[in-house]
C-alpha cells in the first residue's frame, strides 16, 4: 500500500480532567472518503481538530504525507511554526457554524488568507475565488455579505475558501448540522463531487445517506475511542457491534 | 440670592474674559486630541499584547496585565505631577526629551498628553480587549486553519469586527479623557481652569469657572446623547443577530 495521506497514531486527547480521545488509530489513503459517526461527545469533532492542530494532542503521532506533524523535522525555536505552516497548507477544514468573516463579501472571504498566507497576487487570488464561488453554484453572489447568504450558501462559501489554499486533504466538521434540512442537499452535493474529483475528506456527520453514499469506509467513535469501522454498506447495514447498532436505530429511527 | 447668581453667573465677567477663556479651552481640546490619538493606538498595543497566544510569550502578557492594572488604579493626578517634576531631571534623557517642546507646544502641554495616554492607554486597552473577547472564537480559528499567522488573524478579521462593538464604551473613555485635560492646569498649562482660577484670584468671582463647565457641556452633551444611540443600536443588533446565530 502507498504511503497514507493521513495516520493517526493513539491520539489521546483532555480538556481538563475529562479524557476526550482515549487512543485513536486511524489511517487514510490518497483520495479516500471517510465518514466519522457518532454520538455527541465521542470525540469526533475533537479528533477532527486534531488532525489541523487546532487542538494539538497530547499523545500520539499524526502523520500527513509521511511528515510527523506533531514532531516535526527538527526540534527548537522554528518547529511550532513549520509544523503549523506545513498542515495549513495542506489540510483544510470547514466548520458547522461556517466561521465565515462576517465583514467580508463572499469573494473577499475567499481572497483574504490566499493573498495574506500565500502571498498570491490580487489578481491571481480573485481569479481563483471567482473560479471556486462558481464551482460551488455562487458565482453570482461574490460581493455578497455572508450576512445576506443563506446558511447553505454560507457553507458552500467556507467550502470554497478552504479549496482556495489547494489543500491535499479536507476536513469536514459536521457542516450541514447547522443548517435547516433543505439547504443540506446543496451542501453535501458540493461535498460529493469532490470527493468524485478525488479529493482526500474526513467528514463527520450525523448524515447516514451520505456516508453509505460517498465514504469509502465509515468510523463508528463512541466514548472516544474507534468502536467500529469498516465499507459503509456493512458498518451501516450489519454493524458487528451493539454501540454502533443502537445509535443507528436512534439516528435512522427519525 | 442675587449674592449667588452674581458668585456664579456675573455675565460681565463671563463676557470680559470669554476670550481668554476660550483659548484656554481650545488648548484643551488640543491636548484632547493628541492625546486620544495616542491612547487609542497606545491602548490597541497593549490590548494586542495581551492577547498574545501561547506560552512564550507569558511574560510579556504578564507585564501588560501588570501594566494596566496599575494604571487604571493610580490617580492620573499623581502621574502628572511625577512626569512634570521628575523628568526633566533624568539626565540620562536627551534634552529634548526631559523638556519637551515639540511642535511649538510648551513642555507642559507634552508631560500633560504623556500622563494621560499612559493612564487611558490602560483604560482604552480594556475596551479593545471587550471588543476582541467578543469576536467569537471560531473567527480566529477559521482564519488561523487558512493558514493567517495570529498577526494576520488579529489585523485582517479579529480586530476590524472587535472595534465595531465597543464604539459607546470607547465614546465613554474619550468624554472622560477630555474632560482630565483639565487636570495639567496644575503643572501650569494655561487651558481653560488655569485661566479661570485666574479670573477666580483676580476677580473673587466664580463665573469664568462656570463658562469653562458650560464649554465642556456643549462639546460633551452631545457625545454622552450619541453613545446612547450607539447603546441602543447595539442592543437591537444583539437581539436581532440572535435570531440568526442560534443554530
Amino acid at each position: 500500500m502507498a504511503e497514507p495521506m493521513v495516520k493517526l497514531e493513539g491520539i489521546r486527547k483532555r480538556f481538563g480532567k475529562l479524557e476526550v480521545l482515549k487512543g485513536v488509530d486511524i489511517e487514510i489513503a490518497k483520495g479516500e472518503v471517510i465518514c466519522i459517526l457518532g454520538p455527541s461527545g465521542s470525540g469526533k469533532s475533537t479528533l477532527l481538530r486534531c488532525v489541523n492542530l487546532l487542538e494539538p494532542p497530547e499523545e500520539g503521532e499524526i502523520f500527513v504525507e509521511g511528515n510527523d506533524i506533531c514532531r516535526g523535522p527538527g526540534s527548537g525555536a522554528g518547529e511550532q511554526s513549520w509544523k503549523l505552516d506545513f498542515v495549513r497548507q495542506r489540510v483544510g477544514i470547514v466548520f458547522q457554524q461556517f466561521n465565515l468573516f462576517p465583514h467580508k463579501t463572499a469573494l473577499e472571504n475567499v481572497t483574504l488568507a490566499q493573498e495574506r498566507a500565500l502571498g498570491r497576487p490580487k489578481q491571481e487570488a480573485r481569479a481563483k475565488a471567482t473560479e471556486l464561488l462558481e464551482r460551488v453554484g455562487l458565482g453570482d453572489r461574490l460581493n455578497q455579505y455572508p450576512e445576506t447568504l443563506s446558511g447553505g450558501q454560507q457553507q458552500r462559501v467556507a467550502i470554497a475558501r478552504a479549496l482556495a489554499m489547494d489543500p491535499h486533504v479536507m476536513l469536514f466538521d459536521e457542516v450541514t448540522s447547522a443548517l435547516d434540512p433543505e439547504l443540506v442537499k446543496e451542501v453535501l452535493d458540493v461535498m460529493r463531487e469532490l470527493a468524485e474529483e478525488g479529493m482526500t475528506m474526513m467528514v463527520v456527520t450525523h448524515e447516514i445517506g451520505f456516508a453509505r453514499e460517498v465514504a469509502d469506509r465509515v468510523i463508528f467513535m463512541d466514548g472516544g475511542v474507534i468502536v467500529e469501522e469498516g465499507p459503509p454498506a456493512e458498518v451501516l447495514e450489519n454493524p458487528r457491534e451493539e454501540r454502533t447498532r443502537q445509535f443507528l436505530g436512534l439516528v435512522l429511527d427519525r | 440670592m442675587s449674592q449667588f447668581f452674581n458668585q456664579y453667573f456675573n455675565f460681565n465677567v463671563m463676557g470680559e474674559h470669554f476670550g481668554e477663556v476660550l483659548v484656554g479651552f481650545l488648548q484643551n481640546l488640543l491636548v484632547f486630541a493628541v492625546a486620544a490619538a495616542l491612547a487609542l493606538t497606545w491602548g490597541l498595543v497593549l490590548a494586542l499584547l495581551r492577547q498574545l497566544p501561547g506560552k512564550k510569550p507569558m511574560p510579556i502578557r504578564f507585564v501588560t496585565i501588570a501594566y494596566i492594572d496599575f494604571f487604571r488604579a493610580v490617580p492620573i493626578l499623581i502621574i502628572i505631577l511625577m512626569i512634570s517634576g521628575g523628568v526633566p531631571f533624568l539626565s540620562f534623557l536627551p534634552e529634548s526629551v526631559r523638556i519637551p517642546r515639540w511642535f511649538g507646544r510648551p513642555d507642559t502641554f507634552w508631560y500633560g498628553v504623556t500622563a494621560l495616554v499612559i493612564v487611558y492607554g490602560a483604560f482604552t486597552a480594556e475596551v479593545y480587549r471587550a471588543g476582541i473577547e467578543a469576536v467569537p472564537r471560531g473567527q480566529m480559528e477559521a482564519a488561523r486553519s487558512l493558514g493567517m499567522s495570529h498577526f494576520q488573524a488579529m489585523r485582517h478579521v479579529v480586530v476590524p469586527q472587535g472595534v465595531t462593538k465597543i464604539p459607546a464604551p470607547m465614546l465613554n473613555e474619550l468624554i472622560s479623557l477630555l474632560k482630565d485635560t483639565t487636570l495639567i492646569s496644575v503643572i501650569a498649562l494655561s487651558e481653560s481652569v488655569l485661566v479661570s482660577r485666574e479670573v477666580l484670584s483676580e476677580r473673587l468671582n466664580s463665573s469664568a469657572l462656570t463658562l469653562t463647565a458650560i464649554f465642556f457641556v456643549i462639546i460633551i452633551l452631545p457625545l454622552a446623547r450619541v453613545v446612547d444611540k450607539l447603546i441602543a443600536r447595539q442592543q437591537l443588533k444583539i437581539t436581532r443577530g440572535s435570531h440568526i446565530e442560534v443554530a
